[in-house]
């Protein structure tokens, strides 16, 4: 059983189709990526999965059960919408008791304790959360979405809002938690850099259908060329270089950019014959790397450059 | 602790922390009734006897009114921040939700209901130079018919709240509390004794306001959690 399945899913709102037979699951204790751009139907998956729209095609299941039917089932499964769940007038204790007390916690103050303290809140513990800054609410509404031990957690844009010293420290707190607490997240985002860095598996959503869906490394493999990148010891050669390059058989393209050269070649297979050629013909070299595509590359294809999947 | 208690105990505590709406409850706790026993004492002259009965028609519109701007905090605010969607999320019934936020705003609404009775008295005392003589059926009132009109209007209003958008929210808001006004002027107007106390009064009023919570708590339980979150602005 996974932790997240959906199967042929579709909504539309006002004769617009939204989702279109979504399918893709999400296996137990992963950190799941859904990216898509604006308006792609990544919150009304959610919103479905979370049994607070109901679908017109299709079936959502988290951990095996229907979560619009079975209001028990819900207990198992945390989440963090962008507006963090919190009261401003409470304090961050009384928030999460609160939300202890409706999670059916008996005796909730030393995980209360325990979560302040990761989310490093600990001595803001009595302050009201409309004092916090954004990035203060974001980790205590974490701290809320995980309170009772979710084995599911939803995170919509978890570090929507921040600054980057703020972003990084939701993102090791995402993979931190998914460690220590043993729980599946389910990640909605727009930081492709994010994704790539914590995620293992992707959901590409774009024009109301999964475009993508593997793990980070096969999607990039997947679609990634076998380019070099060749920085020599001595950078008046480059020309020379970039000649001998071309002339090579499995070099189907070579350009002098400046500081480096850049050769695609036809096979990964031929990158040491690539390699010991260059050197075979005088040349010193100082660095050959295999250029990497990045998630974001992989994205822009697969919604279009514009990003808004049109 | 159950939910209902843990959800009625967050709402007292967010309505006292919520300076605003706690000043205009005691503003119109001391104004309306003091101003009602200028009225009481100009109608009655000398007399005391009709007091504990205009009284308790007064309490009325204002136990509605508190029943409103408590309730306008804890249903219409948590649907304009969104917080109601983490709500839903929890592993409660809306039923649930609902009838704990009414219970928990029901109880500041009440108390500065009942401190508006003791300014409609102690006013109509200070001005008629006596003290009036309280009628036995107040108790009840009190106790029973106030608290239940209290929760009807926040009941109803809490309901409306979530199941509309929130301009027809604005709209309609002040077209319930009219409604609610006059529907106690109409029953007060066909119970014979008009709006002297009488037991009579009392139990059309506790009965009508029971039958009203319990259409509120009906209509609660067919708001469907999508109307809810399709309507969060």
């Amino acid at each position: 059983m996974n932790a997240v399945d959906v199967r042929g899913l579709s909504r539309s709102f006002d004769g617009r189709e939204i989702l279109r037979d979504v399918t893709f699951s999400v296996d137990h204790g992963e950190i799941f990526g859904y990216l898509g751009p604006n308006g792609a139907g990544k919150t009304t998956t959610v919103r479905i999965l979370l049994g607070l729209l109901t679908p017109d095609a299709g079936e959502c299941r988290v951990l095996g059960q229907d979560l619009t039917l079975e209001d028990g089932a819900r207990a198992k499964v945390g989440v963090l919408f962008e507006n963090n769940g919190l009261a401003d007038r409470l304090s961050a204790a009384d928030n999460l008791a609160y939300y202890a007390g409706l999670y059916g916690l008996d005796d909730p103050r030393d995980r209360i304790d325990e979560l302040l303290a990761l989310v490093d809140l600990e001595d803001r513990r009595n302050d009201p959360v409309g004092t916090f800054s954004t990035g203060m609410k974001r980790r205590l509404g974490i701290a809320r979405a995980i309170l009772h031990r979710p084995e599911v957690v939803f995170l919509d844009e978890p570090s929507s809002g921040l600054d980057p010293g703020a972003q990084r420290m939701v993102r090791d707190l995402i993979v931190d938690l998914s460690r220590r607490e043993d729980m599946t997240v389910f990640l909605n985002s727009h930081h492709l850099d994010e994704v790539q860095r914590i995620c293992s598996t992707v959901a590409i959503l774009a024009g109301g259908r999964i475009q993508a869906f593997d793990s980070v490394r096969n999607l990039i493999a997947a679609s990634d060329r076998p380019e070099m990148t060749v920085v020599l010891a001595e950078p008046g050669e480059r020309a020379r270089a970039c000649e001998t390059a071309i002339a090579l058989p499995y070099v189907s393209d070579c350009e002098d950019e400046g500081e480096v050269l850049r050769c695609t070649l036809t096979d990964p297979g031929v990158i040491p014959d690539f390699i010991a050629a260059l050197v075979a013909a005088g040349f010193r070299l100082l660095e050959v790397r295999r250029s990497s595509r990045s998630l974001e590359e992989i994205y822009l294809e697969h919604v279009g450059q514009s990003g808004d999947g049109a | 602790m159950s939910t209902f208690t843990v959800i009625a105990g967050r709402e007292i505590h967010l309505a006292l922390r919520n300076r605003s709406i706690i000043i205009t409850a005691l503003i119109f706790a001391v104004w309306f009734p003091a101003l009602s026993a200028v009225g009481i004492v100009a109608t009655s002259g000398a007399s005391t006897d009709p007091v504990s009965g205009v009284v308790a028609a007064v309490t009325l519109p204002i136990a509605i009114f508190m029943g409103y701007i408590f309730c306008a905090d804890a249903f219409l605010r948590e649907k304009r921040d969104g917080t109601i969607e983490t709500l839903l999320c929890a592993p409660v019934s809306l039923r649930h939700l609902w009838a704990g936020k009414t219970a928990g705003v029901a109880i500041p609404a009440y108390l500065t209901t009942l401190l508006a009775a003791v300014v409609a008295f102690a006013a109509a005392s200070t001005m008629l130079n006596a003290f009036p003589t309280l009628d036995l059926l107040l108790i009840p009132h009190m106790l029973i018919v106030v608290p239940v009109w209290i929760l009807t209007a926040a009941g109803f209003v809490g309901a409306a709240q979530l199941a509309l958008g929130m301009r027809e929210n604005q709209i309609l808001g002040f077209l319930f509390i009219f409604g609610f006004f006059f529907l106690i002027g109409g029953l007060q107007s066909v119970i014979p004794g008009g709006s002297a106390i009488s037991a009579t009064a009392e139990v059309a009023l506790a009965v009508t306001g029971i039958a009203l919570l319990g259409l509120a708590r009906f209509i609660a339980g067919k708001v469907s959690k999508e109307r809810i979150v399709m309507t969060i602005p």
